[in-house]
């Protein structure tokens, strides 16, 4: 299995007029799990969809292990991600769902039966996907990116509509997920979580990284993460309401 | 950290392929939108089929209406053949010889009211191009029987045809009393050689036929026959002989055959379904015979009233290729819908690869919905249709398997097509839109259904270039040089060829899905 | 009401491909017909159905609207069917409750688009046919009169031409909301129109007449004939009532499905 590795070199990417990625640069390294953190419209999506190869790049590289993903044989093998949990065709089952994945990364169907139950999905797994609620739907998404049991894992907003139980289970997992050696590079807008969770930080604004570092470097000169990341992305959020915009000025 | 199963490189595509096909059949309303195709291609076949019915009149007379089709006799190959013509004969056993000298070739045009039955009263002078008259050998007066002739013709010149298919042309130029010609059959076993010349010294042998199974005793003698115009006016041929002789090796050399001439009309009871002028005759004046006829002995084509094992197809088939080019367009367009799309290229990043298994998948689903479909549907309407009383062509069994397959690639390669225009638009609407448009539309300029155009010439345009000409997959009509006839669309004629038809198609979909891969490439999924 | 028409509006005008589809519709209906007309070739003189004593100018200039209103069918099918797309559905009706204004204000809007495409499209169709027709053997030297909206029957059929469009659009938005799904809307009401005719054509009969006088798009057209009136299948008002009738139908079909289910 290659090196479990992303690492990100000076992106740059262009929608029309807006510049979306400004020479952005991070690393994730294997054994930790990495948060991916930044006001609306940072890049953040847009970095997790170049590292998967779904969008094109002006300059810069997005590797896996020291190839472009789309270099990667069964890449599912290599990286599994959950970038949007309604990405589904909302007749199909989550299990038929899970197995056409499955033949597309030549896994065994076992395996389809297993992911299901290591995310807790059960007897849901038979049901049609269009009637699963948002936090079972997150945990399908889960189970396709654990299908090919990846060295590497990229969710983008894992925790959105999770009930407190799921948020718990997800916390274990991710943790579980770096204890068991792999990369792990998880966007969140629950800055609360991100202590608990990740042992790393990768703070972003307008395309550009302004931090990476560890939880305790980010912390230690504020009171708290949060107040770390406003004072870090204070010059990069397009808006901001109330008179903290004024203030800015 | 567990290793699942080392990645290999080959099989990267059939890994693809299984994938697509996994994604196609778990949606269970395109599973059952596939199988109600099929269904509604059986359907609106047996409801076509029966709703077609054939009558005839033998006489101007409604109470003389019968139902059923007229007789279309069989050819020794099995094809649809016309075989009506007049005949004066003798019978001639074992090897032998017949000679004749034609001096003359006249005929006459029917010049009354097309939907009235011509008649002789008002007819006009003219000889039509395959007017035919001279020497034939056969072993039988019923129809469809085997022959062999040697003929002066129209505007073809000297012609030795046999058994309707076969054609061989002699000398040049037209029949008159200063250039008249000289015919000779000459029959040894099986075999029938075709000779003329035009001073009865210097013979040219034209070329040789063999007629199966040929009897001892044959008929050998003169005929005349005179085919319908391309206008569709009915014809009639006069012709004159003198020389006339027949050798028969078994009563020696030079020794004339003997018995009378005996005159037979051939094809032409009411139940006949060619357009004859006139009735046929001969009139014997010493060494010279005048032998009149109307008809033709040539393969039938499409005005012999018949239909063909596919004419109850066609509704149907449209039916299914819009059901399919809807499925075929949800097919990628719903994975753009639920941004779907990134799982895939996330899970195989070749995009050419995920378009390619896309197509094999809707292709090979649309391919088995058009052929099981034709394939049952086929024998169903020709049942249905024969018991309405319709005439239906003979195909071979090669042929019916043409039109098979050719539903199939038909429906395939319009779902394929669309397949691409729904990855190039990403949008359902907008790629069945044109989807319908480019793939159907044409289809219904066929005869007359866009409204009152009557310009038959576009319709002809659209079913050449458009992917309309896919449809040519489904003639059966036959068609013959032998037969001066308008083979138009309005006639029931595809304009090209059935697999010519099916490239143009053909090509429609290879831009289609070209231009799909190379925006896949270029696009942010 | 005003509000909600005032939103749906706002919605359908800032799509892009709103304007699109209107620019293409008119597009469609003046290019199919001027294409039909250049290549039309009558026979003077003569009988039977090829040559001229049978024809229409007026329908035959129109000829356009057969293909046009396709696109005028997918205008007003996505006008509803995008929204169940992505869920925009919920905020609508967040928006705007009551369900019944919210199709009617849809149905108002996507009308009154679909005549405004048609009023041009049909003008365009009408120039196109007394510019080209008379070079295809259907002009004063042919004993067939200019086309003028001063000839009382070829107003109607241009008048009758619009509403048709705009019947056509009421109809496909019924479809839309009771299917919900682009795909499977536009397959539906692509096949409800087209389908028809060509089943009219291959049956003969009775069966043949009847299906032209249910059928929305032949019952439809018959508003574009001039000509020959007795011997339609159905008269030209009668024929845009059933196809009235058909929208109104799918329209309230439409309204049953949205309240019944959930968004």
């Amino acid at each position: 299995m290659s090196e479990a590795r992303i690492e990100v070199d000076g992106l740059r990417k262009r929608f029309g007029q807006t510049l979306a990625l400004d020479g952005l640069s991070f690393t994730v390294a294997p054994g930790t799990v990495t948060g991916f953190v930044g006001p609306n419209g940072a890049g953040k999506s847009t970095t997790m969809r170049v590292i998967l190869g779904l969008d094109s790049i002006e300059e810069g590289t997005a590797l896996i292990g020291g190839r472009p993903y789309a270099r990667l044989t069964h890449p599912m093998r290599h990286v599994g991600s959950l970038l949007d949990a309604s990405a589904l065709q909302p007749s199909r089952s989550g299990r038929n769902h899970l197995l056409w994945i499955a033949h597309s990364q030549r896994l065994p169907v076992s395996r389809v039966d297993e992911v299901a139950e290591l995310v807790g999905l059960g007897k849901a797994a038979r049901r049609k996907a269009g009637g699963y609620s948002l936090g079972m739907r997150q945990r399908l998404g889960i189970a396709a990116a654990m299908l090919g049991d990846p060295p590497i894992l990229i969710m983008d907003e894992p925790f959105n509509g999770m009930d407190p139980e799921g948020i718990i289970w997800m916390r274990g997992f991710l943790r579980g997920l770096a204890a068991e050696g792999r990369a792990v590079l998880v966007s969140s807008h629950l800055l609360g979580e991100l202590p608990d969770v990740a042992d790393h930080v990768v703070v972003i604004g307008r395309g550009r990284v302004l931090a990476d570092a560890t939880i305790e470097e980010l912390t230690a000169g504020a009171s708290s993460l949060e107040d770390a990341y406003l004072r870090l992305t204070s010059g990069a959020v397009e808006y901001r309401s109330g008179t903290d915009g004024e203030q800015r000025r | 950290m567990s290793s699942l199963v080392e990645p290999s490189r080959s099989g990267g595509f059939r890994g693809a392929l299984l994938s697509e096909w996994t994604k196609f059949r778990t949606v269970r309303g395109w599973m059952i939108g596939v199988v109600l195709a099929a269904l509604m291609v059986v359907l609106f076949t047996f409801l076509q089929a029966n709703g077609m019915h054939t009558g005839y009149c033998t006489t101007p007379n409604p109470s003389s209406c019968v139902t059923g089709h007229q007789y279309v006799p069989t050819g020794p190959a099995g094809d649809a053949v016309a075989d009506t013509y007049e005949l004066v004969a003798k019978r001639l056993t074992g090897d032998g010889t017949i000679t004749a000298r034609i001096t003359s070739l006249a005929g006459r045009i029917w010049a009354g009211p097309a939907n009235e039955a011509p008649s002789l009263s008002d007819t006009r002078p003219g000889l039509t191009s395959w007017a035919k008259a001279g020497l034939l050998i056969t072993p039988s007066t019923k129809q469809g029987s085997s022959y062999a002739a040697v003929m002066a013709t129209g505007s073809h010149g000297v012609r030795l045809q046999y058994d309707y298919t076969h054609d061989r042309a002699g000398l040049p130029g037209s029949i008159s009393s200063t250039a008249p010609r000289w015919l000779r059959l000459t029959r040894t076993g099986d075999t029938i050689t075709g000779s003329d010349s035009s001073d009865g010294t210097n013979w040219r042998r034209i070329d040789s036929a063999h007629l199966a199974r040929l009897p001892t005793t044959v008929y050998v003698g003169l005929f005349a026959t005179s085919p319908t115009t391309s206008e569709g006016s009915a014809t009639q041929a006069m012709a004159s002989f003198d020389h006339i002789a027949i050798d028969s090796v078994a009563n020696g050399a030079g020794q004339a055959a003997p018995g009378a001439w005996h005159a037979t009309s051939i094809g032409t009871g009411p139940q006949d379904y060619y357009t004859r002028l006139g009735n046929g005759s001969y009139r014997q004046a010493r060494d010279s015979i005048v032998v009149t006829g109307s008809g033709d002995i040539a393969p039938a084509v499409a005005s012999a009233g018949g239909d063909t094992a596919s004419d109850s197809l066609l509704f149907g088939l449209v039916v299914a290729l819009i059901v399919l080019i809807v499925i075929g367009t949800m097919f990628i367009t719903s994975e753009y819908r639920r941004s779907l799309i990134r799982t895939t290229f996330a899970a195989t990043p070749d995009r050419g690869r995920v378009l390619a298994a896309k197509a094999v998948v809707i292709g090979g689903v649309a391919f088995a919905v058009g052929a099981v479909a034709a394939a049952v549907a086929i024998p169903l309407g020709e049942h249905v249709m024969s018991a309405n009383g319709n005439y239906i062509f003979p195909a071979d069994s090669l042929t019916v398997a043409r039109v098979i397959v050719g539903s199939g690639a038909l429906v395939a390669l319009t779902a394929v097509a669309v397949l691409g225009i729904g990855t190039i638009l990403r949008r359902s609407a907008g790629a069945i839109l044109v989807g319908v448009v480019v793939f159907v539309l044409p289809t219904f300029t066929g005869p007359g259904i866009i409204g009152p155009t009557s310009s038959g010439g576009a319709a002809m345009w659209l079913y050449r270039v458009t992917p309309a000409a896919g449809f040519s997959m489904l003639g059966l009509l036959p068609r013959s040089g032998l037969v001066s006839y308008p083979y138009t669309m309005a006639n029931g004629y595809y304009p090209l060829p059935p697999w010519a038809g099916l490239l143009v198609l053909g090509a429609y979909a290879a831009a289609a899905l070209f231009a799909a891969r190379v925006v896949l490439r270029r696009r942010d999924a | 009401m005003s509000d909600a028409l005032r939103a749906e509006w706002t919605k359908l005008r800032t799509i892009a491909g709103t304007w699109w589809l209107m620019v293409g519709a008119v597009a469609v209906t003046v290019a199919a017909s001027a294409g039909i007309a250049a290549s039309t070739h009558v026979s003077p003189g003569g009988s039977g159905g090829a040559s001229g004593a049978g024809q229409d100018p007026t329908k035959l200039s129109l000829i356009g609207v057969d293909l046009g209103q396709a696109v005028v069918a997918v205008l007003a099918v996505l006008a509803v069917t995008e929204e169940y797309g992505a869920g925009m559905i919920r905020v609508t009706l967040a928006a705007i409750p009551r369900r019944g204004v919210m199709l009617g204000a849809k149905a108002v809007n996507i009308a009154g688009l679909a005549l405004v495409t048609g009023a041009p499209a049909v003008a365009g169709c009408l120039i196109a046919g007394r510019l080209l027709l008379p070079e295809a053997g259907l002009g004063p030297a042919h004993g067939y009169a200019l086309l003028s909206i001063a000839h009382g029957p070829t107003l109607r059929a241009a008048f009758g031409s619009v509403l048709y469009l705009g019947l056509i659009a009421l109809l496909s938005l019924g479809i839309g909301t009771v299917f919900r799904d682009p795909a499977v809307s536009a397959g539906i009401v692509l096949g409800l129109l087209y389908l028809p005719p060509l089943l009219a054509q291959l049956l003969s009969g009775p069966w043949r007449r009847h299906i032209q006088q249910i059928a929305p798009m032949t019952a439809g057209l018959a508003i574009q004939a001039t000509r020959n009136i007795r011997s339609l299948p159905i008269s030209p008002w009668a024929g845009l009532g059933v196809l009235a009738a058909w929208a109104a139908g799918m329209l309230l079909v439409g309204l049953a499905v949205l309240k019944a289910r959930d968004a």
